[in-house]
């Protein structure tokens, strides 16, 4: 019983396991068992082990277990530790003829490894031609590249050719010959002769070969990073940064991850309001932030659209046509250009300095309710006479057509431009995968009220595993993306909640505005709560992400609304 | 208030008489001769832009029905009614359609 060489065995593997030699009942029930020596071995100590399972529901094969783990100790250094473990237990990790193999590839005897590997275990006829070949074609270079031409001649017509693997693969061969071995390299895209070239050839061939010969390298260490892959996926609440879980529990977050608490109420009139923006003759409908945070684009309900440059204040352009009725806009990824569509069945794309790119209408064209372009540029997706969703690809200028039974408020993409949500008249929020060549049923998120408003809802937290919207009832709602379970409701508005928006790069805040003339801030419930801050009359329509993750720069998106009254 | 949302219509449309918020299309139209307490009144397949009422039990003058008020979504004005159950057979084909008062509409 080695003492402190038994680093990183669990207890169960210190019991000595009776020898393999007397365990022949099972060994029948494999069939077509080699018959050289150290094969038989190998096969019987498998056999024996065979029934034997460990874990608390019997899924873990014995023999496989010990094998990771002897491969786990051989990887990490541990030697010693590794040898004293194969000879308790009595099982190997490899069967003497594969480490023969193994260090026969790794100094280049390839005689040797032809001969081996036909006495390694049980091969289908495909594996072992396939493997043949590959460690012939390296014989076959190397000898080419030490420029021993007939060797390699040799090869390839006696060896490699009568295994009728690949034939094309053998006429290529056979036109490496007429190259000089400076452009061998490079034709064959081989790393030369060496250990790296055969380290990879060992590794090519550790994926041909069946796993039970050859474990393949690391298996253990994926083997649990897949069971944590698990757990966070299971883990409702994730809603941390941190990437590395802890292996000594399983990973369940608790309710606290997600924001649920008020961290702030901003009302009345004392947050500093840095420009008022006047010019608006009817409401504004809809705002939008450049993606460099410098602009701001503003269209009133069936209005113009006019641009903003936040650092003067001034309006920098309207955007006009006759019979303008814009409804919404959205900022191409480079900031440079926007598209805004409305009522007139008109999508325009513009530049900065107010001159019209391209314009799509004609009579095929309905009426644009809102419009977003993915974060890569690649699509524009606009929602059409209410019920359709029309999804552009710009680039190679088609276009699909999603088409819901429901009339359609409102309109999000998320941030990998992949995805996006659909407020539905009829109380639903419908998840739909933009790239999906199908037309998959989406997601649904139900229970929130809607009906009268616009009410806008949005992704958050890390990795975007949540939906959260807010409610004709002043309640925001929380989903989990995956499995679409109603997380959380949160109260404290009263009115109506009229959109809500994550902040992009803080995953536990949140901000969500409403008809009670509020916007209210939520974060994690054990934080302390900071003061409270006021804000101005005119309830809060919407607003977009706050890329700085401040709230000052916020308020100036509510001004304008009141403009109808200036 | 927060941003209304009203659905537009395409073709000949009636709307509402206050706020001119599209409510229904002629070809939705089924009936012209029903009455209420006002005048006329018509019945429709299908309605936009209206949020219903609780329902209740009314006499009219072609029997018991169970109906619900319906409100113009953006002036919150009583439009006309919506049929839930119609107590006599003769009746249930207006399970599910909506009436607009005349006097209500546009145009």
């Amino acid at each position: 019983m080695g003492g402190d060489s038994d680093v990183g065995q669990p207890p169960l593997k210190r019991q000595k396991l009776s020898k393999p030699s007397h365990k022949t009942p099972c060994e029948g029930s494999r069939t077509g068992v080699a018959a050289t020596g150290s094969a038989a071995l190998m096969a019987r100590s498998i056999c024996s082990n065979d029934g034997e399972t460990v874990g608390s529901h019997g899924q873990i094969r014995k023999v496989e277990f010990v094998r990771i783990i002897e491969q786990a100790l051989f990887s990490l250094g541990y030697q010693q530790a590794g040898a004293v473990l194969e000879e308790e237990s009595g099982i190997r990790l490899q069967s003497p003829a594969v480490q023969q193999f193994r260090e026969d590839i790794l100094a280049g005897r390839w005689d040797e490894c032809v001969a081996t590997l036909s006495e390694i275990g049980v091969l289908e006829e495909s594996t072992y031609k396939a493997a043949l070949f590959l460690v012939l074609q390296q014989k076959f270079l190397e000898s080419l590249e030490a420029s021993n031409t007939t060797a390699a001649l040799e090869t390839l017509r006696s060896e490699i050719s009568p295994l009728g693997v690949s034939t094309s693969k053998v006429h290529q061969l056979a036109s490496f010959i007429v190259c000089f071995p400076e452009d061998l390299l490079a034709k064959a895209q081989w790393k030369g002769a060496g250990q790296e070239s055969r380290q990879s050839l060992l590794e090519e061939l550790q994926q041909l070969l069946p796993p039970s010969i050859m474990v393949p390298e690391r298996r253990l260490e994926h083997l649990i990073e897949v069971a944590l892959q698990v757990q966070r996926e299971a883990c409702v609440y994730h809603n941390t940064l941190d990437h590395v879980l802890s292996l000594y529990s399983d990973h369940r977050c608790s309710r606290d991850q997600i924001p649920t608490r008020t961290l702030q109420v901003v009302e009345g009139d004392s947050l500093k309001v840095k420009y008022k923006f006047t010019g608006h003759s009817k409401p504004v409908s809809f705002v939008a932030w450049s993606p460099d945070d410098t602009m701001l684009l503003t269209c009133g309900n069936e209005e113009v659209v006019k641009l903003w440059d936040i650092s003067t204040g001034q309006c920098k352009y309207t955007y006009d046509k006759p019979n303008s009725c814009f409804t919404s806009c959205a900022w191409f990824p480079d900031g440079k250009r926007f598209v805004s569509g409305g009522g007139d069945k008109c999508i325009y794309m513009w530049d900065l300095e107010g001159h019209e790119l391209e314009a799509w209408k004609g009579a095929r064209m309905p009426r644009i309710n809102d419009l977003a372009i993915t974060t890569d540029g690649s699509h524009m997706v606009s929602i059409c006479d209410h019920k359709n969703i029309r999804i552009y690809n710009l680039e190679e200028k088609t276009e699909r057509v999603i088409e819901e039974e429901k009339p359609i408020t409102s309109l999000s993409v998320s941030k990998n431009g992949r995805y996006l949500l659909v407020n539905l008249v009829s109380q639903e929020i419908h998840l739909w995968d933009i790239s999906a060549a199908t037309k998959d049923l989406p997601k649904k998120y139900r229970g929130h009220k809607q009906g009268r408003y616009v009410i806008r809802s949005c992704f958050g937290g890390t990795d975007y595993a949540f939906i959260v919207s807010g409610s004709e009832d002043s309640q925001v709602y929380i989903w989990h993306r995956w499995n679409g379970e109603l997380l959380d409701v949160l109260s404290g508005h009263s009115g109506t909640v009229n959109s809500v928006s994550w902040n992009p790069v803080n995953p536990h805040m949140f901000a969500s505005a409403s008809d009670d003339h509020t916007i209210r801030i939520w974060g994690l419930s054990n934080r302390p709560m900071p003061k409270k801050h006021d804000e101005k009359p005119g309830s809060s329509n919407g607003f977009d992400h706050l890329v700085n993750g401040g709230t000052r720069d916020l308020l100036e998106n509510l001004r304008p609304f009141n403009s109808d009254t200036d | 208030m927060g941003r209304l949302y009203l659905i537009q219509l395409d073709g000949r449309i009636y709307s509402c008489r206050n706020c001119r918020s599209h409510l229904a299309q002629c070809d939705e139209l089924v009936s012209k001769s029903f009455h209420c307490r006002h005048g006329k009144a018509y019945l429709f397949n299908t309605v936009v832009n209206v949020s219903v009422g609780p329902l209740e039990d009314r006499m009219m003058t072609t029997g018991k029905h169970t109906v619900a008020d319906i409100f113009c979504n953006s002036c919150q004005q009583v439009v006309g009614w919506k049929y839930e159950v119609a107590f006599e057979k003769s009746q249930k084909y207006k399970e599910g359609k909506f009436i607009l008062e005349r006097y209500a509409l546009l145009p």
